[in-house]
């Protein structure tokens, strides 16, 4: 690929970025309302649920859009969602702290 | 001539990437469809070369597409690379028992997506 052809495709991708924000800001709200209610005990199934795919799809996402740091993240809360019986109750915490984490990855992308 | 390709995921936001990705750095014919079920009918109408198939959809997810693709002697030949974000070797494994061409992961490079599916798919 040119040079041409390379600052093409990231002009591109930086339209797609701003295209897709709106989707991005609601998983990562998915995950931060999810955080708080399980840190409260509030966690219901649909937002457990709400938050596993949103964080399947973040982690899926982000690195294409040069955000390998969300994807660690991301992978680091689906893990998380994803085990059986729930989040571990020591992580209640952690879950927040990196859901905090990825609103400021989303948010400041340049 | 360019290749072409069809594109299965649910997700709009990879499913735009992919394709912008091919169309841009490889110069791919590309389709796209939204669903498994939209996907087998592109499948036949566009004649696509390979198919690039997101794993996790609801109704009709990856591997039950495949099979479907496999059925109908009009795609059953069509060689499929899987999409995934899941990395677990469990899931892994069963990917690979199911018969496809290739196992590509999400996040992937949208600079060299196209050179990734076509090292798998013996086009270079």
């Amino acid at each position: 690929m040119d040079a041409v052809q390379q600052a093409n495709l990231t002009a591109a991708l930086d339209r797609m970025w701003e295209q897709f924000l709106p989707q991005m800001r609601e998983r990562v709200a998915a995950l931060e309302v999810a955080a708080e209610a399980f840190a409260s005990d509030r966690l219901s199934l649909e937002q457990h649920q709400a938050a596993n795919a949103a964080a399947h799809k973040l982690a899926g996402v982000l690195g294409t859009f040069n955000l390998t740091r969300g994807t660690v993240l991301a992978r680091e809360l689906e893990v998380m969602y994803s085990r059986d019986g729930g989040p571990d109750p020591d992580l209640a915490t952690k879950l927040a702290e990196i859901a905090a984490e990825l609103r400021g990855i989303v948010e400041n992308r340049k | 001539m360019a290749h072409r390709i069809l594109i299965i995921d649910d997700e709009d936001d990879i499913r735009e990437v992919a394709a912008l990705s091919l169309e841009t750095v490889a110069g791919w014919d590309v389709a796209v469809a939204n669903s498994g079920a939209q996907g087998l009918v592109r499948a036949i109408e566009f004649k696509p070369e390979a198919i690039l198939l997101d794993v996790m959809m609801p109704e009709m997810d990856g591997p039950s597409t495949f099979r479907e693709l496999r059925k109908n002697p009009a795609t059953a030949r069509i060689p499929v690379v899987l999409l995934t974000a899941k990395v677990q070797p469990s899931d892994q494994r069963t990917f690979a028992d199911l018969g496809v061409e290739a196992v590509l992961f999400k996040p992937f490079d949208p600079m060299t997506l196209a050179t990734q599916i076509a090292e798998v798919l013996g086009w270079n």
